[in-house]
């Protein structure tokens, strides 16, 4: 008992000890009374028993002051922790103001790497990590892709999934009696919406009815095209538009928040499923599935599920056996997962580098605080010595850290959001649910949390350094030690610059292999030309004009007519129709049947990536010189044989040794055969990236069923491109106002915009890499300014003992440059490392690139050498006499 | 647990307006306090002594008195209790209370007839 007391009262130095106190001073009273009792002729048995008695009930006194006693000391305890916090706040802020220079500098550099962060991270947060918007969204897979065919015989036979819907995209003419836009739609089997939990806002859903031949002529319209061409009009259910010139009843308004399956899609149609249509129903593909997993499922049950019953749906297939070849899209994937997609992992990149720009400015910061705290040695030496104790010190110096970092992080969101309005309205297409990003709730969260994490990391070592054993004596030290002071802090300085040029090498590096992917890609000829020639989207309404039967008068005598006018455009000199703008969007190919080779459509064929269909003056108007044979002529019509022209590398594929010309193919299906009659070089298609070579041309004027009514005119003009395409938008009109014109853009643009995606990463990757230099170069200069400083007399000396001025610029801008060698061997070995990463964004050129992995080098070389050549200057200036004297 | 009554005719209250009185003469320790209390009233306010410790937290938490810990004239650890400019505006308030309570009592017990 005894020894445990003592203990407890050893402990007391470190914290008081209530219990130990009240018995303390419960004893002490007793002990007196006995004494007195005594001194007054007592028994010392009588003098306690006496004590005893007039202290009263001993154990309820004790037991209340003890609780009383602790209940008091959490109480202070707690009170002195916040005062103190509110004390060390009101010093920071106050330490703070009296720097403005350090201050503004800091913050600054802060506020941009929380800014560039917070940014980029509400962009990951909105399309990567919140959950889809949709009724129990992790229960939701993407099946792959295919025709209605296997959509039904999926539908019918997984067990795994308990509700399965497809959709399909399309893009249509569409005609509320104001305008005719081509708006972005979903055809969508009737079960979609409740599936996703959605309902409309105003009016609706759809009905299993809705689904069946012949009544879907219904349509839902997004809460955008509510507002846009309806001005948000409460009785617009019932109204009627018209979609590819059939007319439809609009009997909902879907909420703003669903853009299943894509920010654009404007309404939904229903799609009538008729399995009496053969060609439609197994002819068709591109519908994508998605479905609900059973309860109990897990989704790789499903996936195996998928797996398995997908290949046994071909021998369902009444049209023909695809054989071996058969394309089995067999997927299960989350549905998040899928509609994320590739955008994940750029988004992380892009994180990732916003991360680095990050821990530079952090690593810039902390910099600055070391070269202050040299500065502030007194002031904390004598704080130190007052007793405020290391710890105290370091808690009050991490809370002026943190002080620093709420103002840059305040900054910083200013920042971000501005940054957050750029990038959504420059977002490449292909990113989802962009409509979601914005700086909420999670995204500040994220931002205080960052400026907590970063204020602890950049001020905790220089704290830690500052007030470090030999530091709290140096209270009345005087300029004697000052030099090695300033060379133990400088020593440290260098380390982080080093860290510094080492991060920043790694986003160089990153950002130059993406410049040079993008000059490359931007290299590629595509095959044909680009300049002068405006190409524009002309949708007639199908059903007005007809579509999906072959030589609809009505369809042949609009685009001829079209075509007539554009070709009377001044200026222009050929115009010319296609039916898949190459670079617009994937271009389509076909499965071919090959005379003497594959003529069984019993079979697997062999598929051309590439089918266009064209007028006869398209390949003239594109620039794309004939190789072999002729071009189509205005004698392809449609009652003469039937003919083709192929790439050049279709032609080697199926002709290796003879000439193309005069071989025969065909559809993958029953039709008289196809006769080649030229050969033209390979172009690009679906983009500059594309390697599949292989295209086949039809004309236009023996097109088939699968052609639909909408067609792009391409004109190649010598005027103004704009008027030219001013002029073709006014033709159109004249003929008929009902059918939207769309995308008027030269082949330049076409080009440029299917590099936006390329576009977006290297500017944004290589603004980071730009502003991670930008805080590298200002880290050396930082550091050497005040190395030279800090050594202004050694300086002096140098000079005093002979040294030349280049001897002493060499001595400054030596050290910068070994500082910066040190991290950039830091920095590209880490580079060697990460760039595989960057390998999908690539084009052209190796992650491991020895142009670049030799000139970043050099780069930061001479970033190092101008940085420090200033302070370096400085230096020579050092006064030998004013030296000597400071002695 | 039981409210602990003071003991004897002790109004509640009182004691604490005892220990500020008491600690007018200047910082004192619990024991200190009971004896002047003792010697004060000559033994005829007999408290348990063990009473005044609660008494003296209720007190503290009042902002009335505040302690520390010290050494006591024959060199122990005890806490010292120090009345603070609160404690003497709440002396002086309620001793005037007390005072003209006990002088309207003791009116009423001196008018005509005698009690005994």
């Amino acid at each position: 008992m005894t020894s445990g007391h003592g203990w407890r009262r050893y402990l007391r130095f470190v914290r008081p000890d209530p219990a130990a106190d009240v018995d303390d001073e419960i004893a002490f009273h007793i002990k007196m009374r006995v004494e007195r009792n005594i001194a007054l002729g007592m028994s010392p048995e009588d003098a306690s028993r006496d004590a005893i008695e007039r202290f009263g009930d001993h154990a309820p006194v004790r037991e209340e002051l003890v609780h009383h006693d602790q209940r008091q000391q959490v109480r202070a305890e707690r009170a002195e922790y916040v005062s103190d916090f509110m004390r060390d706040i009101k010093l920071g802020a106050r330490s703070l103001r009296r720097a403005p220079g350090f201050t503004i500098a800091a913050a600054l550099t802060l506020a941009l790497g929380i800014g560039a962060n917070s940014a980029i991270f509400s962009v990951v947060n909105a399309v990567v990590l919140q959950p889809l918007p949709y009724a129990q969204p992790d229960r939701l897979v993407a099946v792959g892709q295919g025709s209605m065919g296997e959509y039904l015989g999926l539908r019918d036979r997984l067990r795994t999934i308990v509700d399965l819907a497809a959709w399909v995209p399309q893009a249509h003419p569409v005609d509320d009696g104001r305008d005719a836009l081509r708006l972005n739609g979903v055809a969508v089997t009737t079960n979609l919406m409740p599936m996703l939990g959605a309902a409309p806002l105003v009016g609706h859903g759809f009905t299993a009815h809705d689904g069946t031949p012949g009544n879907n002529d219904v349509v839902l319209i997004s809460y955008g095209l509510w507002r846009r061409q309806f001005a948000s009009a409460p009785d617009v259910v019932g109204r009627k538009i018209s979609i590819e010139g059939l007319p439809c009843t609009i009997i909902g308004v879907m909420p703003p928040s669903f853009h299943y399956p894509s920010d654009d899609v404007e309404y939904w149609q229903p799609y009538a499923i008729n399995p009496a249509n053969l060609g439609l129903m197994w002819g068709v593909g591109g519908k994508r599935f998605i479905g609900r997993l059973a309860p109990d499922a897990t989704i790789d049950r499903a996936r195996r599920e998928v797996h398995s019953v997908w290949p046994s749906l071909r021998r369902t297939n009444p049209l023909w056996d695809p054989g071996a070849d058969y394309r089995v899209n067999a997927t299960a994937a989350p549905l998040k997962a899928d509609l994320v997609g590739g955008s994940a992992s750029l988004l992380w990149l892009l994180f990732g580098s916003t991360l680095l720009v990050l821990l530079i400015a952090c690593v810039n910061v902390a910099n600055l605080l070391l070269a202050r705290a040299t500065s502030r040695e007194r002031e904390l030496a004598v704080r130190a010595a007052l007793g405020g104790g290391r710890g105290r010190l370091v808690r009050q110096l991490v809370t002026e850290g943190l002080v620093l970092a709420v103002i840059g992080a305040t900054a910083g969101i200013a920042i971000g959001w501005a940054i957050v309005r750029g990038l959504v309205a420059n977002m490449p297409a292909g990113i989802p649910r962009g409509n979601e990003i914005s700086m909420n709730g999670p995204v500040l969260a994220f931002t205080l949390g960052v400026a907590v994490v970063t204020g602890i990391l950049f001020s905790l070592a220089p704290a830690l350094r500052a007030t470090s054993a030999g530091r709290s004596t140096s209270a009345g030290v005087g300029l004697g030690r000052r030099s090695t002071i300033g060379r133990s802090h400088a020593r440290v300085s260098g380390v982080l610059v080093a860290a510094e040029v080492a991060l920043a090498v790694l986003l160089v590096v990153a950002s130059v292999l993406l410049v040079r992917s993008f000059v490359a890609l931007g290299a590629i000829a595509p095959g044909f030309e680009t300049t002068q020639i405006v190409a524009a989207r002309i949708s007639a309404p199908a059903g007005k004009y007809g579509a999906y039967s072959s030589r609809t008068p009505r369809l042949l005598a609009f685009y001829e007519d079209v075509l007539r006018r554009a070709q009377a455009i001044p200026g222009v000199r050929s115009a010319a129709l296609v039916d898949q703008l190459p670079l617009a969007a994937p271009v389509n190919g076909v499965a071919v049947r090959v005379q003497g080779q594959f003529e069984d459509a019993k079979h697997t064929l062999p598929f051309i990536q590439h089918m266009q269909t064209v007028s006869p003056g398209y390949f003239a108007a594109m620039g794309i010189p004939l190789l072999r044979g002729r071009a189509f002529d205005d004698n392809d019509g449609a009652d003469q044989p039937p003919v083709a022209i192929v790439s050049r590398s279709v032609a080697r594929q199926f002709w290796p040794n003879g000439d193309a010309v005069g071989k025969r193919l065909g559809y993958p299906f029953d039709s008289p055969w196809l006769t080649v009659v030229g050969v033209v070089p390979d172009t690009k298609q679906d983009s500059l990236r594309d390697t599949s070579n292989v295209s086949i041309y039809m004309p236009w004027s023996q097109r088939s069923l699968l052609v639909g009514s909408e067609l792009w005119l391409v004109t190649r003009t010598v005027g103004d491109p704009a008027a030219a395409g001013a002029a073709i938008r006014r033709l159109v009109a004249e003929i008929d106002r009902s059918v939207p014109v769309s995308d008027v853009r030269t082949m330049d643009a076409v080009v440029a915009d299917s590099m936006s995606g390329s576009r977006f990463t290297m500017l944004l990757v290589g603004a980071f890499a730009l502003l991670a230099l930008t805080l590298g170069a200002v880290g050396i200069y930082g550091v050497m300014s005040y190395l030279v400083s800090e050594r202004t007399r050694e300086m002096g000396i140098r000079i005093a003992l002979g040294a030349s001025a280049a001897g002493v610029v060499g001595l400054v801008v030596g050290r910068a440059a070994r500082l910066a060698v040190a991290g950039t061997i830091v920095g590209i070995a880490a580079a060697l490392v990460a760039t595989r990463f960057l390998r999908d964004w690539l084009y052209g050129v190796s992650p491991t690139d020895p142009v670049t992995f030799s000139v970043v080098p050099l780069l930061f070389l001479g970033v190092a050498v101008l940085a420090s050549y200033a302070p370096a200057r400085r230096a020579t200036r050092a006064d030998p006499a004013a030296a000597l004297r400071a002695d | 647990m039981p409210t602990r009554r003071e003991p004897g005719d002790l109004l509640q209250g009182t004691l604490g307006i005892l220990i500020l009185k008491s600690l007018l003469l200047g910082p004192a320790h619990g024991y200190a306090i009971s004896r002047w209390i003792e010697e004060t009233t000559s033994d005829v306010l007999r408290i348990e002594e063990g009473s005044l410790y609660p008494a003296l937290r209720r007190l503290q938490d009042r902002g009335l008195v505040q302690s520390e810990w010290g050494l006591s004239e024959n060199n122990r650890r005890a806490r010292f209790y120090t009345i603070t400019t609160a404690g003497r505006k709440h002396l002086r308030n309620e001793a005037e209370v007390w005072l003209r309570y006990s002088q309207a009592v003791t009116r009423v017990l001196r008018v005509e007839p005698a009690i005994a």
